[in-house]
Parts: structure tokens; C-alpha cells; sequence
């Protein structure tokens, strides 16, 4: 098991340095809250979705975008029905009414849902999370917070595959993990109070092992790859930047969008 | 067991070796805590327990930080939404280790309190989130379903939101600051010692 959804590739999207792909996902999602136009919101969703598409990794975003459609169907049917500002029916069946108001204010919801997770897939599908950490450990996140990062990353995948092996262990002393409800609660304690305690009595071992391997040195350390940021990065970070700027100029300056 | 009680100030800083290494267990303890409760079909998420026990063990800033490295591992891996309720996690551990610190986890009783309390906490860091985000709704079938009826009723969106979350965050936490608890009693009274940095009470036992 892999707790990350990164997609291996090594086109123009993937060459790009870890912080110019968070420079670009937190402009548009700041775009989205800034700018409240409908169109604009398509735009900034379109430009995400094109470079996801030039990574290729649209289709391992599918799975996301479908899992969040129930959430953005919500918003439709909530708001269509009791948004404070519905005044014009828009769709009648019965006693029950969907309001013109409500809806656009659901598929306001819907397009910021989709740009936030569209603009954060770029950074997950296509930047390597060991990368993205090292590229923070090198613009002065401290160290012992970055082996803090990368050590979720492999203690998730171990622990997950442990709980397979209680899972099995519980249930052939005759556990009951199915049923009644109250039955499935009085399973929980079994399974988590191993896997826990084992979990935490090993932190004290890890700790001797990591300082004896100087952990608590305070030298900066140095780093197993060379950062290569390629030159139409730094392009597309003023872009993103100059995007980011003209949004909050016409949102506020001009009282446009 | 008076030195599950009284521990020292709630507010030191104990970033030692053992207490950074805290951090990413107790993450995966909230991910293991979420996968059990999944398939065993519990309705409730119980995703907090791991950042419970970091704030009952090592106090209120591992627990905050174990909560914000949650939800900002998930949030760059496989749930992009969850970068956003980064708050409330911090909140959350905070909220637990001081008042585990200050003695409120001797017995059941005080921890159930304490679960309520968080749970309101969090209810109340995760409202103005939601408002913000989504209009105040939750994306919790229950919750939302309430927040409808309210809504429907000219009740204020803030207030809707906030028990829109109140009744899927109070039983949640309650039932994980409660797990948290009996973990917590049954772990060895050394290590115990040893996260809240105070030797001289594993000396004394």
C-alpha cells in the first residue's frame, strides 16, 4: 500500500521545482475566493485542468473529482431549496421549489470545490512528496520537522498492514467484527489497543536509534539531490503571480468580477 | 497513578527526541483509528485519536502539531479538503493536552467532560470554516440534513452551520477522547513518564 496518489512521468508539468507548482495551486485557490464571477471561476479551473492534462494525470484524478460529486450535488439541492436569498423559482415539483438564486450560489460552491482540488492535485499527482519536503528543509523548515513529514509518509503503509494481521489475529479468537452495532463498537478496542501501545512503546527505540545517529545536531544538513529549477519555471511563477495581483486589482480596485 | 495527574506545567515545551518522534505515530494512529472505524462501519469518523493521546502524553504543543502534520499530510496525499480543517486539529490537540496536564484525565468520568468539550471546540474552530467554504454546510449526510431543516426555517446560516457540526463533532470526540483515555490508562505508567518529560517520577515508583 502507497499512502500517495503521485504519478510517475517526467514531462515538462514534472520537471517543474516543487515550489513553483505550490506557487501556482495556492494562486488559484486564492483566485477562487478572490474573484466571484462564474466565468472567471471556470477559467481558473479550465488552466488547472490543462495542466493536469499535460502531466498526464488526469485520469488518476477522476477518482477524486467522482468521490466529491455527492458533496457538490449538495450544494445544488441545499441551497436551491433554502438559500436565504431565493426569490425565483426556478424548478417546482409539488410543494417542494429549487430557486434560481440558490442554485447559482450551488454551482458557485461547485466550481470552488472543483478548483481547490484540481489546484491541489497538481502539487499530489505530480510532485514526488519526498521532493516537496526536501525543496521546504532547503528554504528553512528545520530538519527534525522535515524527518517529522517524511517519516507519516512510511509509518501509515506499516501501520495499515498491521492492522490486517490483528484483524486476523482477533477474529480467530472469536472476535465478532460484524452485526449489531453495538457488537461492531465493543471490536474496536481490541483492535486499536495493541496496535497503539506496540506503536508507542516503539517511539522510545526509534528515539534512542535516531539520536545516536546524531538527530539532535543542530548543523544544517546537506542534501542527496541537486534542486534543478528549470528557467520557464520561474516564468510561470510571475505569471501565476501577476494573475493573482490582477485578481485582487480588479476585485478590489476596480469592483470588475 | 498520581503522576498520570499532576505532570508539570502544561504549556513546557517538550520537543525532545521522544516527543518528535510522537508526531508521525500519533498521525498514523489517527489514520489506523478512521480505517478500523471504516470497516467496522461505525458512524463516526474517529480520526483524532492519535492526536489525542500526543496531546495526553506530551501536552498541548506535540498534540497541536501532531494535528496540523494530519491534516497536512492528508492534505498533500489523498484527501486535498482536509489542508482546510487544519485549525480545528491544532485546536483540538491544544484543547486536550492542557487539560490533560492539568489532571482532567484521572478518571472516566472527567475524560467524558473533556470529550464534550472538544468536540464543542472543535464545532465552534470549524464553523467559521465551513461558512466560508461552503455556505456552512458540512458535507455530513446527518448534519446536513439538519442544517436543511434550519435553513428552511429562516434559523441564521452561522447558527445552522455550527449545529450542522455540533451533531456529528460532539459524539465523534466524545468517543475518541474516551478511547484516547483507556489507551492511555493502559499504557505502561514508565513510557507515560518518559513522554512528559518529568524522570524523577519514574524513579519514584
Amino acid at each position: 500500500m502507497r499512502l500517495s496518489l503521485y504519478v510517475e512521468g517526467d514531462g515538462w508539468v514534472h520537471r517543474l521545482d516543487p515550489l513553483t507548482k505550490v506557487i501556482i495551486a495556492v494562486s488559484a485557490i486564492a483566485l477562487t475566493f478572490i474573484l466571484t464571477n462564474l466565468v472567471a471561476n471556470g477559467a481558473i479551473l479550465f488552466v488547472s485542468l490543462a495542466l493536469l492534462t499535460a502531466a498526464g494525470a488526469l485520469r488518476r484524478a477522476l477518482p477524486v473529482f467522482a468521490g466529491a460529486l455527492l458533496l457538490a450535488l449538495t450544494f445544488f439541492i441545499i441551497q436551491g431549496l433554502v438559500y436565504p436569498g431565493n426569490r425565483t423559482v426556478a424548478v417546482a415539483a409539488g410543494p417542494v421549489a429549487l430557486y434560481r438564486e440558490g442554485l447559482l450560489v450551488g454551482l458557485h460552491l461547485a466550481l470552488r470545490l472543483y478548483n481547490i482540488l484540481s489546484a491541489t492535485l497538481i502539487i499530489v499527482l505530480v510532485t514526488h512528496p519526498t521532493h516537496l519536503v526536501e525543496a521546504l528543509v532547503r528554504r528553512g523548515l528545520s530538519p527534525r520537522f522535515g524527518y517529522v513529514l517524511m517519516a507519516v509518509l512510511q509509518i501509515i503503509p506499516t501501520m495499515a498492514d498491521q492492522t490486517k494481521a490483528i484483524m486476523d489475529a482477533q477474529r480467530s479468537r472469536g472476535m465478532e467484527t460484524e452485526g449489531k452495532l453495538w457488537t461492531r463498537i465493543k471490536a474496536f478496542i481490541p483492535l486499536m489497543g495493541p496496535l497503539v501501545t506496540s506503536s508507542l512503546i516503539s517511539t522510545e527505540e526509534r528515539a534512542l536509534a535516531l539520536e545516536v545517529r546524531g538527530f539532535g545536531d543542530n548543523a544544517r544538513p546537506t542534501f542527496l539531490r541537486e534542486e534543478h529549477i528549470p528557467g520557464y519555471g520561474i516564468v510561470l511563477r510571475w505569471i501565476a503571480l501577476a494573475a493573482l495581483v490582477s485578481g485582487i486589482v480588479m476585485r478590489w480596485g476596480f469592483g470588475w468580477l | 497513578m498520581s503522576d498520570k495527574e499532576k505532570r508539570g506545567n502544561p504549556w513546557a515545551l517538550r520537543f525532545t527526541t521522544l516527543g518528535i518522534v510522537l508526531i508521525p505515530v500519533a498521525v498514523g494512529i489517527n489514520y489506523v483509528g478512521k480505517l478500523f472505524a471504516s470497516v467496522l462501519k461505525l458512524p463516526l469518523w474517529l480520526d483524532s485519536i492519535g492526536t489525542i493521546l500526543a496531546g495526553m502524553l506530551a501536552g498541548p504543543w506535540i498534540g497541536a502539531i501532531s494535528g496540523a502534520v494530519n491534516n497536512a499530510i492528508f492534505g498533500i496525499t489523498v484527501d486535498p479538503i482536509s489542508f482546510w480543517y487544519l485549525i480545528t486539529s491544532i485546536a483540538i490537540g491544544l484543547v486536550v493536552g492542557y487539560f490533560a496536564f492539568t489532571g482532567w484525565v484521572s478518571n472516566i468520568g472527567r475524560a467524558a467532560v473533556l470529550g464534550i468539550i472538544v468536540g464543542a471546540v472543535a464545532a465552534v474552530v470549524s464553523t467559521p470554516i465551513n461558512v466560508i467554504l461552503w455556505q456552512g454546510q458540512t458535507g455530513n449526510v446527518w448534519g446536513d440534513a439538519l442544517y436543511t431543516v434550519l435553513v428552511g426555517n429562516n434559523w441564521p446560516v452561522w447558527l445552522a452551520s455550527f449545529l450542522d457540526e455540533v451533531v456529528v463533532d460532539i459524539p465523534d470526540k466524545l468517543a475518541s477522547v474516551i478511547i484516547g483515555f483507556l489507551i492511555f490508562k493502559a499504557l505502561p505508567n514508565r513510557l507515560v513518564g518518559l513522554f512528559s518529560g518529568s524522570g524523577k517520577d519514574v524513579e519514584s515508583i
